[in-house]
């Protein structure tokens, strides 16, 4: 028996998987977005556009959709600017230690989405570190407003999005080489102009393969600006589980939940162009 | 004082020491070449003398001026990157105005150097390409070029042939060595074939373990080696063991030299193989001849010389002998001569 043919029977447990707790279920929501809603707030099954017309037209989807895409690009670029220089040394450094450094910097992948938010709740909340450490030093009299808004969602979301983004960019720092840097030196280039002329250059694909990402994640995190939004963020994903579980609204749910789909895909199509293009 | 001075030049690492007290006077002009075994501190030489490592010990000084703690940036060091370094994301014309850019000069003039730098290497015609879609050798002159293009005060080339194939090897050898001789480009070649040290340089460093065996010209490292070690490395040799009899003579396969031991202790004799003579055996030997006698053991043809082995009293020996020449056939005895002036006599090393 050769490799070839032996190969599809390897991935059969693994498609069963996929079709039983992802196809199924996703072809499932298609069928849901076609219902309708009663006067009553019951499922009405039907055949129509009806309920995807009406949440098209909401303005409140465009409020949601707008908030979706300035988090995730705040919540981005954030994470980006504190990764890329964490990737970069991880990437260059001699250190024996460079194993242990990498572990540690993707380390709050580890911990659960809501013992992270937890934390930056001990750090940013009234009582919390920063407040406390502000009042103490007498920089300012009341505690500043820093979680239950977008400002802690913002934060909370740059932080947990930034493990996935040091990954990428380690992954994507393939043409990145220390000799190119000491080329550039040689030739005249001071510390500055070597990282703006080469490594930023050469480093482009892998940055648009890491905001990529990290937006998607972002796009689609709950956790977090549902616990540190505290009930007054509103994005895509915190309205797809009101409308799901609070108002079992299931077709607008369904609804929107293909409309973040459709929206990332569109997103990730783009970042992938990007990043090819970057390449070459 | 020289154009450029090595001084004490030294470089530890955590647990060993990769340059050792390396001095060296370099002549405006001059080419020379750091010869040596991986790991005995070439690289690193060079690398300090570039700026991209610091010295832990010792000066660089350039027509005069100290530079041991400038940095890299203001060295004007054109410097030739083992694997070219060249940027992928810039075209081959960019890569070579890339230092004229960084010193502001005017555009026009980094357009007429570039062309002119690319015309110097060969690649007329090439500007507009990325560097991945050249060959290895047209990598090699883009880097060349782009290091010449910035008219650098020394120029400094890390084992810059080593990755191209053996003809190219050759060709790019001659190239690079009128090149430098039309310029009248300072230079530092750092390698490990000896056969590029001994062409493309006036004079040659010969490196072991992160410090300088010897310097001299070619002739001087080939035909006089200081050191066993420059002896063994540079050309082959036969190392024949010598005895020592009490008159302090030494004897080789239970002939004796005309040569005395320099010092106490044992010793081997080098004979370079194509400074060796086969002859008929029982032929009298002419004056101030080394003759030992043997049996032919085999030969082998490697193209552009025969090499015979002899097998004698005291061991092998291996002699070249000129291509196209019969060799003796197999068990056959013959007397084997050398001049006198050819033995080298070196101590044994303990092993």
């Amino acid at each position: 028996m050769t490799a070839g043919s032996r190969l599809p029977w390897l991935v059969v447990p693994a498609a069963l998987l996929l079709l039983a707790v992802y196809v199924w279920p996703t072809l499932g929501l298609f069928r849901t977005a076609f219902n309708e809603v009663g006067p009553t707030g019951a499922m009405i099954e039907a055949w129509s556009l009806k309920t995807t017309g009406e949440v098209l037209a909401d303005s409140f989807t465009i409020e949601l959709t707008l908030n979706s895409l300035w988090l995730s690009l705040s919540a981005t670029l954030i994470a980006l600017c504190m990764a890329y220089p964490v990737s970069l040394f991880l990437f260059r450094t001699q250190s024996r230690f460079r194993g242990l450094l990498a572990v540690i910097a993707i380390m709050p992948m580890l911990v659960s989405g809501v013992v992270r938010v937890f934390g930056w709740l001990a750090i940013l909340g009234d009582r919390g570190l920063v407040n406390s450490l502000a009042q103490w030093l007498g920089l300012i009299s009341t505690p500043m407003r820093l979680v239950f808004n977008w400002t802690g969602v913002t934060i909370g979301l740059a932080e947990s999005i930034m493990p996935y983004m040091i990954l990428a960019l380690l992954a994507g720092f393939g043409r990145l080489d220390r000799t190119l840097e000491e080329a550039a030196r040689s030739l005249g280039c001071t510390p500055l102009r070597t990282f703006l002329r080469v490594t930023l250059p050469l480093s482009l694909p892998a940055l648009a393969l890491a905001a990529g990402l990290g937006f998607v994640l972002s796009m689609s995190a709950y956790i977090t600006p549902k616990l540190l939004g505290g009930g007054r963020v509103f994005v895509l994903a915190t309205e797809i589980f009101e409308q799901a579980t609070t108002n079992t609204n299931w077709p607008v749910a369904a609804v929107l939940a293909i409309y973040t789909l459709v929206l990332l895909l569109a997103l990730l199509m783009f970042s992938n162009v990007a990043a090819r293009r970057l390449q070459r | 004082m020289s154009y450029l001075e090595l001084a004490g030049l030294q470089k530890r690492y955590r647990d060993s020491v990769a340059v050792d007290d390396v001095a060296l006077s370099v002549e405006k002009g001059e080419a020379v070449a750091l010869l040596g075994p991986s790991g005995c501190g070439k690289t690193t030489t060079l690398r300090m003398l570039a700026g991209l490592i610091d010295p832990d010990a010792g000066s660089i000084r350039l027509d005069g001026a100290e530079i041991t703690r400038q940095p890299a940036h203001k060295r004007n060091m054109g410097y030739v990157f083992q694997s070219y370094a060249l940027f992928p994301h810039l075209s081959v014309a960019r890569n070579v105005g890339f230092g004229l850019e960084e010193r502001r000069v005017p555009r026009p003039e980094t357009a007429r150097r570039v062309e002119e730098a690319l015309g110097m290497v060969r690649l007329s015609g090439l500007e507009g390409r990325r560097p991945r879609e050249l060959s290895g050798g047209q990598q090699q002159r883009v880097a060349l070029a782009r290091a010449l293009v910035i008219r650098p005060s020394v120029l400094l080339l890390d084992e810059s042939l080593s990755n191209l194939d053996a003809k190219l090897r050759d060709a790019m050898r001659h190239e690079i060595r009128d090149i430098q001789r039309s310029l009248g480009i300072t230079t530092l070649f750092v390698t490990h074939d000896q056969v590029e040290a001994l062409t493309m340089c006036d004079r040659i460093a010969v490196m072991k373990r992160g410090r300088i065996e010897q310097i001299g010209t070619p002739e001087d490292i080939y035909e006089r080696p200081a050191t066993r070690f420059v002896a063994d490395f540079v050309g082959r040799a036969n190392v024949l063991p010598a005895m020592r009899n009490g008159a302090g003579a030494i004897s080789v396969w239970g002939v004796t030299l005309p040569a005395t031991a320099p010092a106490d202790g044992e010793v081997d004799v080098f004979v370079r193989p194509q400074r060796i003579r086969l002859a008929a055996s029982g032929e009298p030997s002419g004056e101030g001849m080394v003759q030992l006698t043997g049996r032919v053991l085999r030969s082998v043809f490697v193209g552009d010389h025969v090499e015979v082995i002899v097998e004698g009293a005291g061991g092998q020996l291996s002699v070249e002998m000129q291509s196209g020449t019969k060799p003796p056939a197999a068990g056959t005895e013959v007397a084997v001569l050398w001049q006198a002036g050819d033995t080298l006599l070196f101590p044994r090393e303990a092993t």
